[in-house]
């Protein structure tokens, strides 16, 4: 059986006959058995997957509507509700929750008779770029499993990258969904802010995170992207994308379009082999017909700052209903002090969760929010406009996805500054709420590389036609494991 | 410049109690540290933009049953009551 497969010719392979749903999502799960121990993906695996995907088959034989999907197999990142399902955002406070509900992308999926084939290891609370900080243990990098596989949807790369599933679903707040594919070498994309549900998200920060599929290819992106997005009565954030398909036009190039080079995401601290890979990424599109050049966004510089100072105030409320009363895990029901039972309820969660925790009392609190929070919300207004500016010149813009490549486990994990430059090229994308996406580019030394194109606000559609583009450029060894 | 008695007492406000305090404190004040470089970015003057959401964009406000009884999904109920923790 040939998992390797993208999701467009695994529909083509189910619906022309040669292959059963049943046998594929059999293999699948066989793999997951076979290599999951060495790259921890998944932090539940489904055991009725392969019963589900027999019914897929059931369908088909019977002459029954059956849906885009096909019975395909799909991981999805463990802060997003399936129903009866467990869904612990990693973290130990969310040890037996189970959803009572779907999520809309769930629900969507569903619809269209795609199969869960488990639920993918993160960061706790999805705070982190390495998945180092999953209350469960990491996730491992299938291209080399000493390194990180990027994150916070570490293990939806994980398991794309590994063949452990055709398409995962993960969640992006500041790059954790572009982070880990760049790190894995598959596709991660971070819609327009409202274009995908957050119905069923378990929040971190609502103001600027969005569901992102990771996939193989970029028409797979397309492919799921036409089944995810669209507006949704259980979130007034989502737009009205007027049903567009994704995949119609997806070949049609970037001749004669004009793509920015953003200097600031280039500048010191760029690893040498990104820094080549990018220069050669611009040959190849300008080869395709663009015409690129460079261009200064300044307030990319204090993005990060930015970023992480709004993510910890919305996280600091939003964390707030994890006190055992609403969420949490079971306690005795003996006599508490009130300040003391919070206390130890809050004692679960982990590390990082913890340090934002403080930030986000910290940054927006009185005699503070003047310096920081404001600040921040003036930074993030003024880089928007500096965003937009830029696209009155250019159709796209262009930087690596990350300035430097997969680092070892537990190298940057004591020296959270040092993690937060590694956030510097994607968080602006979710402060301005325009569409990215990493495609895989390069390898150096054996570990991926991934390119970062970026479109203006709901140009989704364009986005993906140039990340094709580049895409066709591409050749790359396979994945090792 | 940010003093680490006042990350101490915010964690106090907010109820966190951790093993480790001070190795907490002392990457919480890296952290709000390099927050300091928001201040050369000369926004002062900037506006707060802010994304007005039409009362129409909400969806009714009537009540949507709901399947499954949650309330027996947990550990300590009676009848239609949940039994949480005493707390003095």
């Amino acid at each position: 059986m040939n998992l390797k497969i993208s999701a467009l010719e695994y529909v083509e392979e189910v619906k022309n006959g040669n292959v059963s749903a049943e046998d594929f999502v059999s293999a699948t799960i066989d793999r997951i058995k076979d290599v999951d121990e060495r790259l921890h993906a998944f932090l539940q695996v489904n055991s009725k997957a392969v019963e589900q995907a027999r019914q897929v088959d059931k369908k088909i034989k019977s002459g029954e509507k059956v849906g885009a999907c096909f019975g395909m197999p799909i991981s999805i990142k463990d802060n997003i509700c399936i129903k009866h399902s467990k869904t612990t955002c990693a973290s130990k406070m969310l040890e037996n929750f189970t959803a009572p509900y779907d999520a809309t992308v769930i629900s969507k999926l569903k619809q269209q008779d795609a199969v869960f084939v488990g639920k993918a290891n993160m960061d706790e609370f999805a705070m982190g770029l390495t998945t180092e900080f999953s209350a469960y243990g990491p996730s491992r990098n299938p291209w080399n499993t000493d390194y990180v596989p990027g994150g916070s949807s570490g293990g939806s790369a994980v398991s794309v990258s590994a063949f452990q599933c055709v398409a995962s679903l993960g969640s992006d707040t500041g790059g954790s969904v572009r982070n880990p594919a760049s790190f894995c070498s598959t596709v991660g994309y971070k819609p327009t802010y409202g274009l995908i549900s957050r119905y069923g998200l378990i929040s971190y920060a609502n103001s600027i995170e969005q569901i992102g599929p990771v996939t193989r290819t970029v028409k797979d992106t397309a492919f799921l992207l036409n089944i995810l997005s669209g507006l949704d009565a259980n979130d007034n954030t989502t737009i009205d994308n007027g049903n567009q398909d994704y995949l119609s036009e997806i070949d049609s190039g970037i001749e004669g379009k004009k793509i920015g080079i953003i200097q600031e995401m280039m500048g010191e601290g760029i690893d040498p082999a990104v820094l080549s890979a990018t220069n050669d990424a611009v040959s190849k599109l300008e080869g395709l017909g663009a015409t690129c050049e460079s261009v200064s966004i300044d307030m990319v510089k204090y993005s990060v700052a930015a970023y992480y100072t709004i993510t910890a105030t919305e996280a600091g409320s939003n964390l707030a209903r994890y006190d055992n009363l609403r969420y949490g895990y079971d306690f005795p029901v003996e006599g508490f002090e009130f300040n003391s039972y919070i206390s130890k309820a809050r004692s679960k969660f982990g590390p990082e969760v913890i340090r934002r925790m403080i930030l986000g009392g910290f940054v927006p609190s009185s005699g503070h929010a003047g310096k920081y929070f404001l600040k921040s919300l003036k930074v993030k207004s003024k880089l928007t406009k500096e965003v937009n500016e830029a696209f009155k010149k250019y159709d796209y813009l262009v930087a690596p996805t990350v300035p430097i490549l997969p680092f070892k486990i537990g190298e940057k994990i004591d020296d959270p500054v040092a993690l937060f430059l590694v956030d510097i090229n994607t968080v602006m994308s979710n402060l301005t709420g325009i569409p990215s996406i990493s495609v895989p580019f390069a390898t150096s030394n054996g570990l991926p590389i991934g390119m970062q194109l970026l479109a203006k606000h709901n140009d989704d559609k364009s986005l993906l036609k140039a990340a094709r583009a580049l895409e066709t450029t591409v050749k790359l060894p396979e994945v090792p494991i | 410049m940010v003093t680490e008695e006042e990350i101490e007492q915010v964690a106090k406000l907010m109820k966190i109690d951790v093993h480790d305090h001070k190795e907490f404190v002392e990457k919480v004040h890296d952290m709000i540290n390099y927050f300091d470089i928001l201040d050369s970015a000369g926004v002062e003057d900037e506006e707060i933009t802010m994304k007005d959401l039409p009362l129409s964009s909400l969806r009714e406000d009537k009540h949507v049953p709901f399947e499954d009884k949650l309330i027996e999904k947990l550990n300590n109920y009676k009848g239609s009551y949940v039994r949480a923790p005493k707390m003095v």
